[in-house]
């Protein structure tokens, strides 16, 4: 038989709270994280809101932050979620568990480009009449101004470096950038890896924040994001017929996992079982996903495949519902394909309607927020749901939350360049 | 494309070449893409128009209101989308209709390597049957290029560039950039035997582990669990393709962790000196050449290595070509913050 596996701490740094309790109460509140940005000037760009993790500050955290002075909040949040689920599984400074055996797999984002003097030595180079770009000036300069502590903690493996090196993770480290799907991603293969005997424990989630300007601006330039200006926390609103793009948030979720009898020896509280896993990929579109669902459905079918459940089995699913025209109708779509007609029966859910997007780290607290409902027995609501979309036909729990006992949650996420990912989460129930 | 995208693309073609693939048999569903993959450094030129109207000759500051107003529409609309790190997988995965599990490890230096361990566990799980499984990287760009020097990692031999990466001797003076991408085709041994393929190696041994105190004990338990994995010793290794990257605090721990497990006799050739480093391409790039040395009998020596750093315990092949004697090679990887890939590959017979 395999090795089972499950979670036995959580940590959040999110919009909506600093912990995966305060998150959850916020949701079951019903209550927005968006508003306009205050990390920069975003007055005249086409968005200028998002969903801001509010009053962060790491020394409130963690003793000596001074660790993550240069890093960007990517790693910042990472090294505060991290600390409430490694104190929250009784692990942070317990010796008596082997630390080779205790991983790392962050689905983590990048930190911040230093927007403001990269673009100051472009123009300092570049004569926009002629076209021509000297780049000795450009180098010259470059190597004046930026930070090198800054400029390397850019780098995609910090984050996962910084808290193996910090909190002792002296197992396989592991970090994968898969777009909105990187941080599921991250906790599927984790599990994997303990099933599999390569590790014991893991410390699996991510980190991101895009809300800067070279974020925005991209995303801007996509169409991707919402540019409903003038009532932000209205903004984001999953599989309404006015969705007009998703909302820009940031943040932070780590879990542990696991693997069962070590966590029974230990004594552990034992949150919830990961049972199932999902991956695939559209191989269709770098921009849209597949219109027919093709990768959804196959990921949510493997992830069924995982756990052995019946289909009849899985009473929540919190959607990946980014609040764009395509993602909800396929992911409907997708439902629908997988679930026959008991799609209806089964509540659907957007944390993305409150929390926003926060695209690396968005699987791991909507991983979370399903760990919180199979304990609460309440399902989070999909808020700013008023026009009903003829291609969203499902029970989206609209604006209320609702009480409902769940023994099987699926989480979907989905990745810009089509990458799938579903994990299913169970009560644990020896 | 960027760069390292086209890189990428244009190995997963050649990979496909070599073993024979004929696509129209692979099942899309059990055909994943596994990639090592970094930051991909904007192309300047590209916000060049932006940051012209933007900046108002006040140093180090844009001004966001112009930028919004007048700079933002002047990038081109994909922008973004050029340098996402999960881009190779990603065209890939759709060049080649690859519907199976796509991932993209971001682990720096070591993130081929990891990207081909997480590709024999799926292989293990019965999660695909065929992967494309590589790395990419292109740092020899200014924005990249500037980054390097301030991390103070790279030689300035500018004299003489071919003898400048010279990993574990007493005069490296850093490392030297490369670029490129490897991919290589690894499949599940029962599915190659059906479709006629042509084995190259067999896959034996994986291992990671992270180096907290980078003195080499982390690297020396990657090394270990793969081994254990491949159920043979130290003695059983052909030889060892060292990460070698040319830095004067790396090689060292390097080299101690090593010779924890390989002792100092285990000849180590470190393929950096004669193709600098490739970044996130590098593992899958050097472990090619072990593939094809254990293959072909010999593999070449370490180039640019005249006399062992003493504080290097390890014996690093250097002049003639190696000639390859026993069946196994291991092949290994790390990052400056500690993450450590190892890889055991087997002579096919």
């Amino acid at each position: 038989m395999r090795r089972r596996v499950v979670i036995t701490g959580m940590g959040a740094i999110t919009p909506l709270g600093h912990s995966a309790k305060d998150m959850m109460d916020a949701q079951l509140a019903g209550v927005s994280g968006v508003g306009p940005i205050s990390h920069f000037d975003a007055r005249r760009f086409p968005t200028t809101f998002a969903a801001q993790v509010k009053e962060f500050d790491l020394a409130r955290h963690i003793s000596n932050p001074e660790r993550w002075a240069h890093s960007g909040l990517n790693s910042r949040f990472a090294a505060a979620a991290a600390k409430q689920a490694l104190t929250h599984a009784g692990l942070l400074d317990e010796s008596r568990i082997d630390r080779t055996r205790f991983g790392v797999y962050l689905g983590s984002g990048e930190g911040v480009q230093d927007f403001h003097n990269m673009l100051w030595q472009l123009y300092r180079s570049y004569n926009p009449q002629t076209r021509h770009l000297d780049i000795p000036t450009f180098t010259r300069g470059a190597l004046d101004c930026f930070h090198p502590g800054r400029e390397a903690e850019q780098e995609l493996h910090t984050t996962a470096g910084h808290l193996a090196a910090y909190y002792a993770l002296e197992g396989p480290n592991f970090n994968c950038l898969t777009a909105c799907a990187a941080s599921s991603q991250a906790i599927g293969e984790a599990t994997d890896m303990i099933r599999q005997g390569d590790a014991d424990l893991m410390l699996a989630g991510g980190a991101h924040s895009m809300i800067h300007p070279f974020g925005v601006t991209g995303f801007n330039l996509l169409t991707a994001l919402s540019t409903r200006r003038e009532e932000p926390t209205r903004a984001s609103r999953p599989f309404d017929l006015q969705r007009d793009g998703f909302v820009l948030g940031e943040g932070a979720g780590m879990v542990v996992l696991e693997e069962l009898d070590h966590a029974r020896r230990r004594g552990a509280e034992i949150l919830a079982e990961m049972t199932g896993y999902g991956s695939t990929a559209d191989a269709y579109r770098v921009t849209d996903s597949h219109e027919d669902g093709r990768g959804a459905i196959a990921c949510i079918r493997g992830a069924l495949a995982d756990s052995e459940l019946a289909r009849e089995q899985i009473d929540y699913i919190n959607a990946h519902g980014t609040s764009t025209k395509v993602n909800d109708s396929v992911e409907t779509l997708a439902i629908k394909k997988v679930f026959g007609e008991r799609a209806y029966q089964i509540p659907v859910s957007s944390s993305k309607s409150m929390l926003g997007h926060l695209i690396a780290a968005a699987g791991v607290v909507e991983l979370i927020t399903c760990v919180e409902v199979l304990h609460r027995g309440w399902v989070p609501p999909t808020i700013n749901y008023e026009t009903p979309d003829s291609e969203c036909d499902l029970d989206y729990v609209p604006n209320t939350p609702r009480q409902h006992r769940v023994r099987h949650a699926l989480s979907n996420s989905f990745g810009f360049g089509g990458q799938n990912i579903s994990l299913i989460v169970s009560k644990f129930e020896g | 494309m960027a760069r390292p995208i086209q890189l990428a693309v244009a190995a997963a073609q050649l990979a496909l070449n070599h073993g024979k693939v004929d696509k129209k048999k692979l099942d899309p569903a059990r055909f994943g893409v596994e990639f090592g993959a970094g930051l991909i450094a904007s192309e300047l030129p590209e916000l060049a128009d932006a940051a012209a109207v933007s900046v108002n000759g006040q140093k180090g500051v844009v001004d966001l209101v112009t930028w919004g107003d007048k700079g933002l529409p002047t990038i081109q609309p994909l922008w973004m989308l050029k340098y996402l790190p999960n881009m190779p997988a990603c065209h890939i995965s759709i060049l080649h209709d690859a519907q199976g599990p796509n991932n993209s490890v971001t682990e720096s230096d070591a993130s081929s390597l990891l990207a081909l361990g997480e590709a024999y566990r799926i292989l293990q799980r019965n999660g695909a049957d065929f992967f494309l499984v590589g790395g990419c990287e292109s740092k020899i760009n200014p924005l990249s290029m500037v980054r390097q020097v301030l991390f103070e990692q790279l030689s300035r031999r500018n004299e003489s560039p071919e003898k400048a990466c010279r990993p574990f001797d007493v005069h490296r003076d850093g490392m030297v950039l490369g670029e490129g991408a490897g991919v290589l085709v690894i499949e599940d041994f029962e599915h190659a035997r059906q479709r006629g393929a042509t084995i190259l190696a067999e896959m034996v041994g994986f291992g990671a582990a992270f180096d907290r105190r980078l003195d080499g004990a982390g690297l020396a338990r990657a090394c270990e669990a793969a081994l254990r994995r491949a159920g043979i010793g130290p003695d059983d290794l052909d030889h060892v393709s060292a990460h070698g990257l040319g830095t004067h605090k790396e090689d060292i721990w390097e080299a101690q962790g090593l010779s924890q497990v390989i002792g100092t006799q285990v000849p180590v050739i470190a393929v950096k000196g004669a193709i600098g480093n490739l970044g996130a391409a590098s593992g899958a790039v050097e472990l090619a050449f072990s593939v094809f040395g254990l293959q072909q009998g010999t593999m070449p020596a370490t180039i640019n290595h005249d006399r062992t750093d003493p504080a290097c315990p390890i014996s690093v092949h250097t002049g003639t070509p190696h000639r390859v004697n026993k069946p196994f090679a291991l092949k290994v990887a790390y990052t400056h913050t500690g993450q450590c890939a190892a890889v055991v590959v087997r002579r096919w017979e």
